[in-house]
């Protein structure tokens, strides 16, 4: 019965992954046996003639003159027995027969390699002494993969490595990962060594250190008696909710973020979110826009009727009609008549950018802090939509859920100061801004009305301005014509 | 080094091609020896046999056996001579054989080439380059799988550098050549046989370029990372590169995500990089071959522990060969540092 057995490209044992194959000394059909030339192949040295490793029959050259051969790539196929019975049916699967082969052609110190590999590496080829036939009859016999050898040998099957001139080859560590121990990491760095009152790592030291704590009074919590980071500011937490210095249980929700002193008198609040940012942009704004503010006090008693008249006005009916609405609008009608003020400041390329947009801010108070978000393109709307876009803005504000869009691009400002009672400010400009007016409270106060003195409703209007771009006349100008609409809302129909 | 990497190196077919490790270094050698006539190379063996690795390969036919020179069996000879060679305008480019042959030039290599600098106030260079096959995994008997950076690093005055792919391999060996100062070039002979791509364009620019020979040295005295990651820095060069990339991806199977860092040059180290990296992720692994005490691996950890303190989640781990001398062979592989080895440490740095 014929037994077939692959011949892989044996590793020649000069330090090569690859080899040209050059003349064939056998064909198909040839009978040969053991050491008869079989190959000449071309490595980086020299002509190499391998040797036939078994007596049979060549039955398939694999590979042809000129390839490229990978070492471990099957060149020939050989039967063995070929002087055998005939096969059955189902001949028996060569590739039992393979793998011991290939085994042991990855292994330079193997059978096949030809002796005396040169200059410095007589070790190379001589330890090949387990003869070839015995590699293929076991093989053959039990198609297992267990090749002859020593259990170095067996190893190095496994690394498929490249051979050197000098050693065994090239073989890399293993590849195979042992399962990972659970839970029992050895504790490096003096950890464990309990002498010692603290263990801690240098950063948690820092950051105890930082947040004034005695990290010798903290419960460890880490591996081996370690002091972690969250068990410092678990400590800080702890510490800080204790009595304040003020009154009981005078835990604000502004203080949640932040930790107490030992002594309870001060607690220190991370400056984050809104709150830098409305930092960030004051400083930004009140140390480059050199700002200036005036004032108007006018009698508003003609637009309080006016709102009146709209609040019951069924075309309004769907929308809040305030104060603030009409101070919008007439900003907004005494921007048009001073476009020049509608602009902002670009230092970087010395240019004043004039808009041709009005997206108007409204400076509001939320539950994360003071945002400016602005009503796009305001310039366009009439009052009704003007009031929807007012009612829409304030609400997102309320609820805190202004989206970032929502506050970019703005050209200029109210802030509505008087809902909070206040007569007037001197408001901060929104940076990129020229201008921001700030609306005080309405009253009814005495005031000389057509030469006698009445119960009139009164405000107090400041504009700030960035007097880099505008000049005192222009901003005295746009705070008197807003002042002009306030007082007589009649004027709106003269400009417009 | 293969006939087929032979016959691109001639013709230039392209600028990409892809090179074994010591193909690319053949590649280098040959192309700074076009670049200039004063490049010569000495060595044992590296003549008509073309190198023990072959990295020598066809040069000596090429170039001639006044340009490519086999030596006598004599180190201290060797680079005793080139020395001498160099205050005369020369370049010469050693092969010492194997890393544990380097010993008899330890005396012209730590008195003589790194002190003449020093020595002449700055008034003479020794442009020199020492080419050392070392590391293990070969499989070799004695003597012929050290690693002995430490000790050269050790020794101000030279530079240490060790490529760990065939690009570097290309690249670096023409900017040691073109460098004013004396450069020991460790090459991972375990990894001769890996192959890559190889650009020729970026180096000949550099070189060629004004300038061409400091921006070189400072080019091959950067660090390199070789995969970014967040919860770990590990540290390499040379033949524990493929490893720790190899340790990369073992980690992030376990969740762990590993910055590796070929650190291309041992002296100088980049530090610039190398603190970049640990600040970034608090931890840092070194993994080399040659024994963790007393190591280039303790120098990093003292270091990274002088210059990153407070951003330390866990001490510096060192991995490395034993405090013993070299195994044999068949003991090579518990020696060396392996993938469980270096994950016991990543394990260990990742418990903080």
């Amino acid at each position: 019965m014929p037994k077939y057995q692959l011949f892989p490209l044996p590793d020649a044992g000069e330090g090569l992954t690859e080899a040209d194959l050059v003349t064939w000394r056998v064909a198909v059909g040839d009978r040969v046996e053991v050491n008869q030339p079989l190959i000449e192949i071309e490595t980086a040295k020299s002509l190499v003639e391998l040797p036939c490793p078994v007596d049979g029959v060549v039955t398939k050259l694999l590979a042809h003159e000129g390839d490229t051969v990978e070492v471990g790539v099957a060149i020939c196929e050989f039967d063995i027995d070929p002087d055998g019975p005939p096969a059955p049916e189902e001949p028996e699967p060569a590739a039992g027969s393979v793998a011991p082969a290939a085994a042991e052609g990855a292994n330079p110190a193997g059978p096949y390699a030809p002796a005396g590999a040169g200059l410095d590496g007589a070790a190379s080829a001589s330890a090949g002494s387990s003869g070839s036939a015995e590699a293929g009859q076991a093989g053959a016999a039990s198609g297992a993969a267990t090749a002859s050898g020593t259990s170095a040998q067996a190893e190095g099957q496994t690394g498929g490595g490249t051979a050197v001139l000098v050693g065994y080859g090239v073989k890399d560590g293993s590849a195979h990962r042992r399962p990972r121990k659970d839970g029992a990491i050895e504790s490096i760095g003096g950890a464990g060594d309990s002498d010692y009152p603290v263990l801690a790592m240098p950063p948690v030291r820092k950051l105890a250190k930082e947040l004034g704590v005695d990290i010798t009074t903290i419960n460890p919590s880490g591996p081996g008696g370690l002091v972690t980071r969250g068990d410092v500011e678990q400590k800080v937490k702890a510490t800080s909710a204790q009595t304040l210095a003020t009154y009981a249980n005078d835990d604000q929700p502004w203080l949640e973020t932040g930790y107490s002193s030992d002594n309870g008198r001060s607690t220190r609040v991370p400056v984050k979110s809104v709150r830098k940012r409305t930092a960030e942009a004051m400083v930004q704004s009140a140390f480059t826009a050199p700002h200036v503010t005036e004032f108007l006090t006018v009698d508003v008693t003609e637009t309080m009727n006016l709102v009146a008249k709209l609040k019951v006005d069924k075309d309004f009916a769907d929308v809040r009609v305030t104060p603030l609405l009409l101070v919008a609008k007439a900003l907004l009608l005494a921007v048009r008549r001073h476009p020049e003020v509608n602009a902002s400041w670009d230092e970087v390329k010395q240019e004043i950018v004039y808009k041709h947009y009005v997206n108007l801010g409204i400076a509001a108070s939320t539950p994360r802090g003071l945002v400016v978000p602005n009503i796009k393109d305001a310039h366009r709307l009439p009052l009704h939509a003007l009031a929807t876009e007012l009612q829409h803005l304030t609400a997102e504000a309320r609820s805190g859920r202004v989206p970032p869009a929502r506050m970019a691009d703005g050209t200029i400002t109210i802030t509505n100061v008087g809902a909070l009672g206040i007569d007037t400010g001197t408001p901060i400009l929104n940076p990129g801004e020229a201008a921001i007016l700030a609306f005080g409270a309405i009253r009814q106060q005495p005031w000389v009305h057509e030469g006698e003195i009445q119960i009139r409703w009164v405000t107090q209007l400041a504009l700030s301005f960035d007097h880099r771009l505008v000049d005192g006349e222009l901003g005295a100008r746009l705070l008197f014509d807003v002042g002009r609409v306030m007082n007589d809302p009649a004027h709106g129909l003269v400009w417009a | 080094m293969t006939a087929t990497s032979t016959a691109n190196n001639q013709e230039q077919v392209s600028a990409v091609r892809t090179l074994t490790l010591g193909g690319a270094i053949n590649a280098g050698l040959r192309a700074a020896m076009e670049r200039d006539p004063k490049v010569l190379l000495m060595g044992e063996d590296i003549g008509a046999l073309g190198g023990v690795f072959r990295v020598t390969d066809g040069l000596h036919k090429d170039f001639g056996e006044r340009r490519v020179i086999d030596t006598p069996l004599a180190e201290s000879g060797i680079v005793g001579t080139a020395i001498g060679m160099s205050f005369r305008g020369y370049r010469p480019v050693l092969e010492i054989q194997f890393d544990g042959f380097i010993f008899p030039a330890f005396d012209q290599i730590t008195t003589s080439l790194a002190k003449l600098h020093y020595r002449t106030q700055g008034k003479l260079t020794v442009p020199l380059v020492i080419r050392v096959p070392y590391a293990g995994h070969i499989g070799a008997i004695e003597h012929h799988s050290e690693s002995p950076e430490a000790l050269f690093a050790h020794t101000a005055g030279l530079r240490i550098i060790s490529p760990a792919t065939p690009q570097d391999g290309y690249d670096m060996i023409q900017q040691a050549i073109a460098s004013p100062d004396p450069v020991l070039f460790f090459e991972p002979k375990a990894r001769y046989w890996d192959k890559g791509e190889v650009d020729s364009t970026r180096v000949t620019a550099q070189l060629d370029g004004i300038n061409g020979a400091s921006k070189g040295t400072a080019e091959m005295s950067r660090a390199r990372v070789a995969r970014e990651g967040s919860d770990v820095t590990l540290l390499a060069y040379g033949p524990t590169v493929r490893l720790a990339m190899q340790t990369a991806v073992a980690a992030a199977e376990d969740g762990v995500s590993i910055e590796v860092i070929d650190l291309r040059s041992i002296s100088p180290f980049d530090y610039e990089t190398i603190l970049a990296s640990v600040k970034k992720t608090g931890r840092a692994v070194v993994v080399h071959e040659a024994p963790a005490a007393y190591g280039t691996g303790s120098e990093l950890a003292a270091h990274i522990g002088e210059h990153a303190f407070f951003r330390l989640h866990a001490p510096v781990m060192r991995v490395g060969g034993f405090h013993t001398p070299y195994p044999g062979s068949k003991f090579e592989h518990e020696y060396l540092p392996s993938l469980d080895r270096v994950l016991d440490a990543i394990d260990k740095v990742m418990a903080h």
